[in-house]
């Protein structure tokens, strides 16, 4: 980074190389929309190149480029709210090497992880899958380090429960829908 | 050990950072209660959601942006420098366009400041004269950022424009000098800074005008794009006819193109 604050642009295609797949990541987890999780990911380097006579040199690198992406995503939909749909391609896909119960399971924790209020689900994001410390993230959402353990723990209840409530409805109904669509997903049927 | 203290130390313990002694304390915890089990085990099950793939076109597009951000900083440096002022002795008030000087103005001013603040309060004088001499406190640093954005080096001139940033107001006269950094600065990066100090006044006509109409006049596609972003935020009503304009113009860089049909796409 240290390199592309002193203008060599070229040396952000290094960044963008390591950080494109963790940050499309984190959107698609958090909003589920594939087509604006790659625009958000385009503003963010953008972004990068504009601010970053504002990196500080010496300061960890990855935290400030997850301010920088909250920020783009802050302001995108700023512009314009997010429609709230449920896009099946973002949905973890089929993997032949899975059973049956595993792939059903993704499916349920996707759904759940997308129940929770949004702040829930981008604190359990970024402490379970961006590689960021705890006080990290306290510094990201301008809150104590303690606050964001009791908050990390919170979410964490709430989607177990969204979990087992949603694990509960398909015992309930024989199996459900979502079972037989990833059986008919696994058979290679058209769902 | 009840659930509200494990709740502390749960977060850590699922990082595997907890010490061993507290991890045991954790364990013991967890051996005897269901729900916290359950919440290590939905935490561990995480692991099922795969990563997804962004697809092939996004490093084009990337590719495409940082090409056309380097095309600009080329062409900026391609442009001779305006010929350096003749110096034949030091002026005597050189020294107080330096940024250190911008510092000491700033201290000595806010000294001031404090110290009339405290005289003020001791005669029991009114509010508006403490209003009077935020006002003049005021003045003195736009004139300082007005001084510095006429400085030979880049660096001088972003940081005038991170000044100017401090300052809930600008006179018309800063906000024209903005407007001109804007639209001609040699630097892409001075010229960005602007544009971000410029939105914050976007309540001012001459700031929405003027950054209008530099969306024609700019030579940088990385600050095209920035412009297209900001106007499209304030939605000005002719902004599309403005964004039709600029999309058929000769020899416009594809990304700018592309950033102009997106901009018109939301404006439907």
């Amino acid at each position: 980074m240290l390199q592309v604050r002193n203008g060599e642009s070229e040396m952000l295609g290094v960044l963008f190389d390591r950080y494109q797949a963790p940050l499309f990541n984190f959107y698609a987890r958090l909003v589920g929309d594939r087509g604006a999780s790659e625009d958000l990911v385009q503003e963010v380097f953008l972004r990068i190149l504009r601010y970053r006579a504002s990196y500080q040199p010496g300061t960890p690198f990855r935290p400030w480029i997850y301010q920088i992406a909250r920020n783009a995503r802050f302001d995108h939909y700023r512009k314009s709210p997010p429609q709230e749909r449920f896009q099946p391609e973002m949905a973890p896909p089929a993997a032949a090497q899975d059973s049956a119960q595993q792939e059903q399971q993704a499916e349920l924790l996707h759904r759940a992880l997308r129940e929770l209020p949004e702040d829930k689900r981008e604190i359990l994001i970024l402490a379970r899958f961006q590689e960021l410390k705890y006080e990290e993230i306290a510094g990201l959402l301008g809150c104590e380090l303690n606050a964001v353990k009791t908050r990390v723990h919170r979410a964490l209840v709430d989607l177990r429960k969204a979990f087992r409530r949603l694990e509960q409805g398909i015992r309930g109904s024989g199996g459900g829908s979502a079972a037989t669509d990833l059986s008919l997903r696994r058979s290679g049927h058209e769902v | 050990m009840k659930c509200d203290r494990i709740a502390e130390l749960l977060p850590d313990f699922l990082r595997g950072t907890l010490e061993r002694e507290r991890s045991e304390v954790v364990e013991q915890h967890l051996a005897g209660c269901a729900e916290c089990r359950d919440d290590v085990a939905v935490w561990k099950k995480l692991d099922l959601l795969p990563a997804v793939e962004p697809g092939a076109a996004s490093r084009e597009r990337f590719q495409a942006m940082l090409l056309a951000y380097q095309a600009g900083r080329e062409a900026a440096e391609a442009q001779p420098e305006p010929a350096a002022q003749p110096r034949p002795r030091a002026r005597k008030f050189d020294w107080m366009r330096s940024p250190l000087a911008g510092l000491a103005w700033g201290l000595a001013m806010l000294l001031l400041g404090v110290f009339a603040g405290s005289a003020m309060s001791r005669f029991h004088s009114s509010t508006e004269e403490a209003a009077a001499m935020r006002s003049e406190l005021s003045s003195m640093r736009q004139l300082l950022v007005l001084s510095m954005l006429q400085q030979q080096s880049a660096s001088e001139r972003l940081q005038a424009v991170s000044y100017s940033q401090r300052e809930e107001r600008l006179d018309p006269q800063v906000l024209s000098a903005l407007l001109r950094t804007l639209r001609s600065d040699s630097s892409v990066d001075v010229r960005l800074a602007a544009l971000e100090a410029l939105s914050q006044h976007h309540s001012q006509a001459q700031v929405r005008r003027g950054v209008t109409d530099a969306l024609q006049s700019q030579q940088s596609p990385l600050v095209q794009v920035a412009l297209i972003d900001q106007l499209l935020e304030w939605r000005d009503p002719d902004l599309a006819e403005r964004l039709r304009q600029l999309e058929q113009s000769a020899g416009l860089n594809p990304t700018v193109r592309e950033r102009a049909q997106w901009a018109l796409r939301k404006l439907q």
